[in-house]
């Protein structure tokens, strides 16, 4: 299996990398949530503008943007 | 050692001690220098060490007496110093230690063969696996404090590179009193709930305050400690951006001009035999520290802070008291000038601050003002222009006086990844952790850089970097070990004081080393692949420029023509027969991307150097502003010269 976004080779979905980066922005969304109500996809928004944003975390939400628009 | 020429096996694990120039190609030289000193000795009858006093150089006194001079290493002496004054040279010489320092020639032996055990196997495993895999020769190497470095590195980039930021709040606010706006703080510092950070708005925009209270404290500040290797290299590196190894040359060639003590010391300490008075005797001689020395001459006592750490070779690092006798550049004179007023500093007094709180309640909710101020400069006087802290004034209030809100907004902030290493704090980390020694951590992070595991001064680790350092925490954990590495380093220290033997650490380490080389042996043909995939990768990005100014989407790179094997600067998207940009580049001497932009048109400079000529900063942008000034000033140029 290769990884959706880089195309490494991977277990599932992501690659060892792109996993962690997605376990975490999954984790972060509750705190998001509590913290100013917002939806799945204004998170997935926000996190892929701001520049704290780190790389692979940045390419992880693109990707799950992309394909919830599809 | 081992024969020249043929360096494309391993495991290695049988060596002996022989000249460079028997090992090396390009150490000839070397040969000239053992002959002049045999010639030497041979006519001599009394031997004595005068090599720095530390590891290496007791090692190198040692293997010229023992293999040089006709193993007169038994019966020499050995001087011992911490600067290369003459007076203390001349003391050293009078009276020198009956003995050569056996230990500390064994233990910088031991780290020698240690560190080459290590260095020269793994470092083969990995070079020949990656050339076996694709013909090409490329040098990647790794070693017993290399590879547990770049695993830092490593583990703090997959953080930064995962990170996802967490939403805060603050509250940003102003009061005005006697006609001045002062920025204030709200009581609690962050909101993890926006609609809190709202409330407070809300509830204080454009009111009235009345001033609560009013704390006043006075704080004494110590003088700092005076400076060890470590210190000194954080201290450069944060006033004048010198990377570790650029302090350490500069602090070696002021040592070597009798300008400083001994550098490469733990030592924090100042004993009192260096003679503090005639130092600042000698100081005050030079115009911009005569009032500063004389000052602390006329105290009487002088007694120095001192810090925790200590070096039983050496003491902490001091100006000798000589001025300099040609002029110094403008880097060392900057080095020479720190270590001058911090030894000046460390026998100040206190500096007292004081320090105000004013508590400030606006509907409910609290605000407070905080100044500081200097009450007595004490040792900061000595120290200046190295001094962080800036004075933060406040008017004269009083409680129950009433202030005007001027401003309260809600800012919206995020909590930030951790920062990146620079080779400042990596030296540090590194000291943390106890590995490397405080002579090699400066040189092993320039290795780093120049491998290409990592790149810019913000540390940030390369795709090669990445593989590099996956196969060796595959298939070689212990290798990238902290703990491992630090065991080894406090063995290694345990021969100094002669609780551990040599043969015993050797044996160690090449009973670490055996299985984790035949699984790198066994594993030869994936990791050929994945590093000859990665220097492939490294290769490509090496000759990236930045992004192309006409489609957007491609990039400039640096190319090579299959006709003329010229080379020019082309659009990666012409390949997709989407971009036809490109740019002459010169033909001769390297050119390389500068990761820089032009100041006038922002296209990305590169960098250009030709053999027997300064290096130049390239703008390939044909249009850019600065070419046109430039055509211009120099026809202006020109119309004058015929005039």
């Amino acid at each position: 299996m290769k990884c959706k976004v880089c195309e490494k080779k991977a277990e599932n979905e992501y690659c060892e990398l792109h996993e962690k980066a997605h376990r975490n922005i999954v984790k972060k969304y509750d705190v998001w949530k509590k913290a100013s109500d917002i939806s799945w996809k204004q998170y997935l928004s926000e996190l892929v503008n701001n520049p704290y944003t780190g790389v692979w975390a940045r390419e992880v939400a693109e990707h799950l943007m992309k394909s919830e628009e599809k | 050692m081992h024969e020249r020429g043929r360096r494309n096996y391993y495991p290695v694990f049988s060596f002996k001690w022989a000249p460079r120039y028997s090992a090396e190609r390009r150490a000839k030289e070397t040969r000239t220098w053992i002959e002049v000193f045999s010639k030497l000795a041979s006519n001599a009858n009394d031997f004595i060490s005068a090599c720095d006093y530390d590891l290496e150089g007791s090692l190198i006194g040692y293997c010229l007496l023992k293999y040089a001079c006709d193993n007169k290493h038994g019966t020499a002496k050995r001087m011992k110093f911490s600067t290369l004054t003459k007076t203390e040279l001349e003391k050293a010489y009078e009276k020198p230690l009956p003995n050569l320092d056996f230990a500390l020639i064994e233990a910088g032996r031991t780290r020698h063969e240690v560190d080459w055990l290590y260095g020269v196997n793994l470092s083969r495993a990995l070079t020949l696996a990656a050339k076996r895999w694709s013909g090409r020769y490329a040098t990647l190497s790794t070693g017993r404090v290399q590879g547990p470095t770049l695993k830092f590195l490593v583990g703090r980039e997959k953080e930064i590179r995962s990170y996802v930021p967490t939403p805060y709040w603050t509250i940003g606010a102003e009061v005005e009193i006697k006609g001045s706006a002062y920025e204030v703080e709200y009581e609690a510092k962050t909101f993890e709930k926006r609609v809190g950070a709202d409330t407070v708005v809300e509830a204080c925009r454009a009111k009235t305050g009345e001033i609560e209270t009013i704390q006043v404290r006075k704080l004494r500040q110590k003088p700092p400690v005076p400076f060890d290797l470590g210190k000194l290299q954080t201290e450069a590196y944060s006033f004048f951006g010198y990377t570790p190894r650029r302090t350490s040359n500069i602090a070696q060639r002021l040592y070597l001009e009798a300008l400083i003590s001994y550098p490469r010391t733990s030592s924090q300490k100042l004993p009192p035999i260096i003679n503090y008075a005639a130092i600042l005797k000698a100081l005050s001689k030079e115009a911009s520290y005569k009032k500063l020395a004389s000052e602390l001459l006329r105290k009487g006592e002088l007694k120095p802070v001192e810090g925790k750490k200590d070096d039983p070779a050496h003491p902490a690092i001091y100006p000798t008291g000589n001025l300099p006798e040609k002029e110094l550049s403008q880097q060392e004179k900057r080095i020479w000038d720190l270590i001058v007023r911090r030894f000046m500093a460390v026998f100040g007094e206190p500096a007292i601050r004081q320090s105000m709180k004013v508590c400030i309640g606006v509907s409910g909710h609290r605000f407070y003002l905080r100044g500081r101020r200097i009450l007595k400069e004490g040792w900061t006087r000595f120290y200046k222009p190295y001094i962080r802290a800036a004075e933060a004034l406040l008017p004269t209030v009083r409680e129950g006086e009433k202030v005007q809100m001027k401003r309260v907004v809600r800012e919206d902030k995020f909590i930030k990844p951790p920062p990146r290493y620079n080779p400042s704090s990596l030296l540090q980390k590194m000291e943390e952790e106890g590995i490397g020694t405080k002579a090699t951590r400066a040189d092993i992070i320039e290795t780093l850089y120049g491998r290409g595991y990592v790149a810019e001064e913000r540390i940030a680790v390369t795709d090669l970097g990445f593989d590099i350092a996956d196969i060796l925490s595959k298939h070689c954990p212990t290798v990238t070990s902290v703990k491992f590495t630090r065991e080894l380093e406090e063995k290694m220290e345990r021969i100094l004081t002669n609780s551990e033997e040599r043969e015993n650490v050797l044996v160690e380490a090449v009973n670490q080393l055996k299985p984790v080389l035949e699984e790198l042996k066994q594993k030869e043909q994936n990791i050929g692949q994945v590093l000859s995939t990665a220097i492939k990768r490294a290769r490509i990005q090496e000759r990236i420029i930045g992004n192309c100014p006409s489609c957007k989407t491609g990039k400039l790179m640096i190319l090579y023509s299959r006709k003329t094997r010229k080379r020019f600067i082309g659009c990666t998207n012409y390949f997709k027969d989407l971009c036809t940009t490109s740019f002459p580049l010169p033909q001769r001497g390297t050119v390389k991307p500068a990761q820089k932009n032009c100041r006038a048109c922002e296209w990305p400079l590169l960098f250009v150097r030709l053999k027997g000529k300064r290096p130049w900063m390239l703008c390939f942008n044909p249009n850019c502003p600065l070419k046109e000034e430039r055509r211009k000033r120099d026809e202006m140029q020109s119309l004058r010269e015929e005039s």
